[in-house]
This record gives C-alpha cells, structure tokens and sequence, in this order.
C-alpha cells in the first residue's frame, strides 16, 4: 500500500517531466536565451545544489546529521560572502535509504528544483538508482558519499565523481598495517553482506593472498544478533579482526565479543571507526575500555587539527551545538570540497566547468592525504592514514598507506592546513 | 557439537522475545479480530518512557514498571481513541490505520527525542556463564526467559482460570451473544488491547538492552519477525505463539551460524510459506474457532 504513493508522484512528475521538455523544446527555437540564464540552478546570486539522504528511516540514525553539518557549512560560508559573490542553496530530500524514493527525489531536484549540481548523495546502493539518470542527463554528481568502487568509473559516467576512500583501498591499508606490525598474528574479517563487505575482503586479500583471512564471517542488517557470527571467529582463534561494518555494527561486534569474555584486536572501515559514534552505541562507561587500542582509517582531520577547531565553531554557531562526531568534520569537509571545487569553476561557472575544475587536479580540499582527483580518477582518495585510540583520545599513528593498481605502499601523511577562514577562493 | 550447543542457546533467549511479541498480536487478534500493525511502534513509544523514566529515577524496575503502564495507556488510548472508529465493513480499514498510527508514533518520537540510538542497559550481567568450555546463557538471557515463560503461564491461567478471561473469551468470539448475557463486550475489547500492549512492549524492553539500543525503529524487525511466528503458530493460539518463536529464534540462529546471516530472514520466509501452504491457518489454529 505504501508503494501506490511514489508511483502517483512518479505520474505527477513525468507530467511535469513532459511540461519541461515542451517549454526547452520552445526555449530552443528561441535565440534570445542567454547563456548565463541557460546554466540550472545558477541565478545572479545564488546557486541552488541538492542532494539525497536518509532523514527519516532506520538509517537515519547513522547518517542524518551529515547533511545539517554541510547545510551549516554553507550557512557560515553565505554569511561570509558567499562563493563568487553567489551563496549556496542546498536542498536536501530525505530518500528515507530506499532507492525507489532515490529515484522520484532525484528527479524532482533535477526537473522540477532545476539544481546545478547533486552534491554527497548518501548511499551505495541508493546512488547506484540514479547514476545513469545523472549521467544522461549530464547533472555534475560530486562526491558520492559512499565507499563504492562504483563512483570512479570516467569513462562510463563522466559526471560521477566519489568521495569517500573505497573500501578496496580500506582493506587493503589495514590488512597491510596488520602485516607489517604484527606478521604472526591470525587475521580475521567480519563484512556486512553487501558491496561493502566484499570490496573491503578484496582489498585485504589483495594484501594476504588469496585464503590468507583465517575467517570471513558475515553479517546482515536486518539482524541485530551477532553472536553466531562472534563465536565462530573466536573459535577460529583469530586474532586480529578486520571490519568491514557500519558503526552500529562495529558496537555489536564488540559488545559480543566482551560478553563473551573475549577481547581480540579490531581493524575497523571508517564507515565504522568513529570514535565518539561507537562511544554513543556503547555507553560512556564499557565504551572507552573496549576501545582502547582501537584501529581504524580516515582521511579527514582529527581532533586537535585548527580545521577541527574551526568546524566545531561553525557547528556551535550555526548547527545548533548538535553531538560534535565524525560525520560532523565529514559533511563540513564535502562543504568546504564543493566550495572550492564552485570557486574555481569561474564567475560564471557552467556544469561543465564545474566539473573540469574537480578534473584539473588542482583541488586541494582539506585531507591529510593529497586529493587524487584528474582526468582519469574519480576517487577522491586513493590512500587512508591508519588511526588508534589512546585514552579516550582517536588519532592517527605515523602509518598511512596508498593503493597504486594492486600494490600497497607506505606513504607519509600530508594534512592540508588551514588557511583564512575555511573559506575557498578562486586562486 | 559445542558449536551446536552455543547456537541453540543463543537461539533461545532471542526465541522466548519473539514468542512474547508473537504472544500479544495473538491476544489482539482474539480480542478485536485486528492484526495491529502498529504494535512495534506502540511498543517502542513505551520503551521511551521506561528509558526517560530510568534515567529519571535510575531504577531499571521503575522505569519497567513506567513502560508497562504507559503501554497499558497507549492501548486504551488507540482503541479508544482510534480503533473503535474504524469500519468494521473491511478488515483492512483497521489495517491501514494501525499502518498510519505507525507513522504517526515513529515521527512524533523522532521529532521529539532525535533519530540517534541510546544504548539502553541490561539489569543483570550479560555475560553467558561457561558449561564445559561452551558459553551457554547469560543470567540476562535466562531472566528473559523466566520473564517471557512466567506471562505466558499467567495469560494461560487468566484465560482459562478465570471470569474476567472468561468474558474477554466470550466478548472476542461472540460480541452479539456475551452482550446479551450481560459481558460488557465493548470494555473487554478495551482490556484485550490494554493487554496486549503491555505484553509487546514487555518483549520491546527485554529485547533492546541486547541490541544496538533505543531508537524509533528499535522494534521494526522484531514486529517482522514477530508476526512471521504468530502466524506460524495459528494467530489465535497462545501455545502457537511460544512454539513458533522458540522455533524462530533458533533456527535463525543455527542458519546463521551454518549457512550464513544473509539466509536467515529468507529461512524464516521459507518457514512461513511452507507452513502456510500445508496449514493456511498456522499449525496450532483450531479451525473453527478462527471462522467464529
């Protein structure tokens, strides 16, 4: 019953869809269009961008707060000025996490909200719903936020471009710093039962040989229950367990495991590694004991970095002082990316211009690892910095590693500091 | 086979909180001929209060005692309030508005208490005690079980012992007839939900220490499954209820554990199909009883 609804929306806006194609149709065949007021989404002084995420829905939880940070970015950015005199508009459509309200969203930002661009659309395999649409319909669709390997694909969507390191070079960094710091131990692997778990065993079997995870066990997320899962690793005297798990789940697994009187070494995904996150699922009093000596990636700033300080200014101001977390630095870090990518996209900025500037190479963004964005990468990173906890306190060690073709190599961190305000310029 | 033994224990605890849940869609289907589907959202409403009334007084029986009653209040409010208006021309009107209510519930508490997960503990360690070298139950899950059996025994006993089960018999299966012999009908639909949302929410609040924690959406899979065992059972037999979830729960348990945690909710749906088509009314229906 719930289904009739998108599908009587779907109706309405192929009719507005239809009403549109006649108007550009009739807009064509007359000269007089300039081209500045042909550019969606572009008006004399403020661009309108939009984007899809999980608002309402059992995956709001994880990921709602991601857009109200860059949202809050951009609110500090429009009070300074804006980006070339134009500010930001970002509309945000709750998809609720299923691809079927993906598509109608989409739809409605591009035809009826006419956006210039879709911005940090939030899931694999909601994304993956409107990736051909965008890219028929040559919408710039920046930095995907998902850890697909899906995104970096230039040739076949050239609009596409991604965000988040993938989860191939996730697993692949960890099973590497496994190896080098401890050579002897039994490495393990617990992976969600989609793309994200088997492009994360990829890249750690990439590392360790075919058979070299001494158990891969899998879970789904509509089952809360990980014991079995839990068990059959401990059994298998694992050591060292890689996770390729969402935050939620990496609290389950060791909230099990200490049930079960069992304290192994974790080696979790960032998607699963946060530490104020797991904190949260874990209570202030078990959290920081089981997470000591907690290993995960990132590639983002940390406490203790001035873009840290800065953002958490801008959320106390401007989001209201919610929870202070990873998604918080994550979605002011996609702000702070698009900003740049807008400003050096001209006075005038055009799609294609918009994605020529993130093609050129010459973003910088705001990472502790060089962007690797050109003509022919659509990934944003292709390394991770290896990061622990000590004392309550989540930073990164001295390893980073770097995922060239198949080969992993170790590589010095390079944070990009802060400049000004935070705000991205033309030059 | 001390794999075996593992996954049957843990099969076990997370079966007695189905057959529970399971339970109390049965209790309402006898009462008011309704499967509520908004029993998962009305149960984790309760949830919130046991949780705010916890934290309030820091006391996890007050705060469960707290959870019961408002459950209790919320089934009166929804019957009376909502329930009672719907036609009784179609089955799927009540239906649809339980589907509403849900909406409804799951909003308002996102909107007022957020979309975050709250860790909720458990009263009693939940570390399961080592047999033999196996970990069997923890004292937690051997409490949810003691818990789920006991209101089990006393649903029995309530309705087979007593007048007032009696009359809530009486008034389900025969509304026209137990009126005419003085059962006031009406109310005892009343205390059927009142019922039944105690008990659901009871499920809710055993459950959720063991997962990730409260949340709007704490009791959507739970409602899933739940209602997957309820019309194995027969949704009009309490027996059904529990044999159906203890069932579930560890099947689910030793699928995952065997074959892997993608095939456990496509188990289940195996389970339900072949039940349904070798016994369309669930295995312990009493046919005529349900026609009635």
């Amino acid at each position: 019953m719930a289904q009739h609804r998108p599908r009587i929306l779907r109706a309405a806006l192929a009719v507005v869809g239809a009403g549109a194609l006649v108007a550009g149709a009739a807009g064509c065949s007359t000269p007089a269009v300039t081209g500045a007021a042909a550019v969606p989404g572009v008006g004399d002084d403020v661009i309108t961008i939009g984007s899809h995420q999980p608002l309402t829905g059992p995956a709001a939880a994880g990921y709602s707060s991601i857009s109200a940070a860059t949202s809050a970015y951009f609110d500090y950015v429009n009070d300074h000025g804006g980006i070339n005199g134009r500010t930001i508009e970002y509309l945000v459509e709750d998809d609720g996490y299923n691809p079927a309200n993906t598509q109608t969203v989409v739809r409605k930002l591009v035809q009826e909200d006419e956006v210039f661009a879709i911005l940090n659309g939030l899931g694999t395999a909601t994304h993956t719903s409107v990736l051909d649409y965008l890219n028929q319909q040559e919408v710039p669709d920046l930095f995907v936020a998902s850890g697909s390997t899906n995104w970096n694909q230039p040739e076949e969507y050239p609009w596409t471009y991604g965000f988040n390191a993938d989860y191939v070079v996730e697993g692949a960094a960890l099973a590497q710093h496994a190896l080098d710091t401890q050579p002897d131990a039994v490495v393990c692997l617990l992976g969600q039962d989609d793309d994200f778990g088997d492009e994360f065993i990829e890249g750690a079997e990439l590392v360790l040989g075919e058979g070299g995870l001494a158990a891969v066990e899998r879970y789904s997320v509509s089952n809360q229950d990980v014991a079995a899962q839990i068990g059959a690793l401990q059994a298998a005297g694992c050591e060292i367990n890689l996770l390729a798990t969402v935050n939620g789940f990496s609290a389950l697994a060791l909230g099990t495991a200490a049930k079960l009187g069992w304290f192994p070494q974790w080696y979790a995904s960032s998607s699963g590694g946060d530490y104020p996150t797991l904190i949260g699922y874990l209570g202030e009093d078990l959290g920081p004991k089981l997470l000591q000596g907690f290993t995960s990636t990132n590639y983002l700033p940390m406490e203790g970095d001035a873009w840290v300080d800065l953002f958490r200014t801008i959320n106390d101001e401007y989001n209201g002082g919610a929870p202070f977390d990873g998604n918080t630095i994550y979605g002011m870090s996609v702000g702070y990316l698009f900003a740049e990518a807008l400003a050096k996209a001209g006075d005038d900025p055009t799609r294609q211009s918009l994605v020529d500037a993130v093609s050129s190479g010459d973003l910088v963004g705001n990472g502790v690892l060089p962007l690797a964005f050109g003509a022919d990468s659509h990934a944003a990173f292709h390394g991770v910095g290896i990061t622990t906890v000590d004392q309550g306190v989540q930073s990164y060690t001295d390893s980073a590693y770097v995922l060239e073709g198949d080969t992993v190599e170790s590589v010095e961190l390079d944070p990009v500091p802060l400049e000004g305000e935070g705000i991205p310029t033309a030059d | 086979m001390d794999r075996l033994l593992f996954l049957l224990a843990t099969g076990l605890a997370r079966g007695a909180v189905f057959a529970l849940f399971a339970l109390s869609l049965v209790l309402i289907w006898r009462a008011a001929r309704i499967v509520n589907f908004a029993q998962g959202a009305m149960a984790v409403t309760a949830a919130y209060v046991a949780f705010a009334v916890t934290a309030l007084t820091g006391s996890y029986w007050v705060g469960l005692a707290s959870g019961l009653a408002a459950a209790a209040l919320l089934g009166l409010a929804v019957e009376r309030g909502v329930m009672r208006f719907a036609s009784h021309a179609s089955p799927l009107s009540g239906v649809i508005i339980a589907i509403g209510l849900v909406m409804v519930l799951q909003s308002l508490l996102g909107m007022l208490a957020g979309q975050t997960v709250r860790p909720m503990a458990a009263p009693f360690d939940e570390s399961p005690i080592v047999v033999g070298g196996v970990p069997i139950l923890s004292p937690y899950d051997a409490f949810v079980l003691v818990v789920a059996l006991a209101v089990m025994a006393g649903l029995a006993l309530l309705f087979g012992r007593t007048s007032l089960g009696l009359q809530l018999r009486a008034a389900a299966f025969a509304p026209e007839v137990s009126r005419l012999l003085g059962v006031r009908a009406a109310r005892m639909t009343t205390i059927g939900w009142m019922l039944s949302a105690a008990v659901a929410a009871l499920a809710a609040l055993l459950l959720i220490p063991t997962e990730l924690g409260l949340n709007p959406h704490s009791t959507d899979v739970l409602f899933v499954y739940a209602f997957a065992v309820a019309v194995v059972g027969g949704l009009d037999s309490p027996a059904g209820a529990l044999v159906g979830g203890l069932v579930v729960g560890v099947a689910m348990s030793l699928v995952t554990g065997y074959l892997g945690a993608t095939v456990a909710p496509i188990a289940v749906l195996v389970l339900l199909v072949g039940v349904l088509l070798v016994r369309p009314g669930g295995i312990f229906s009493a046919r005529e009883a349900r026609t009635a």
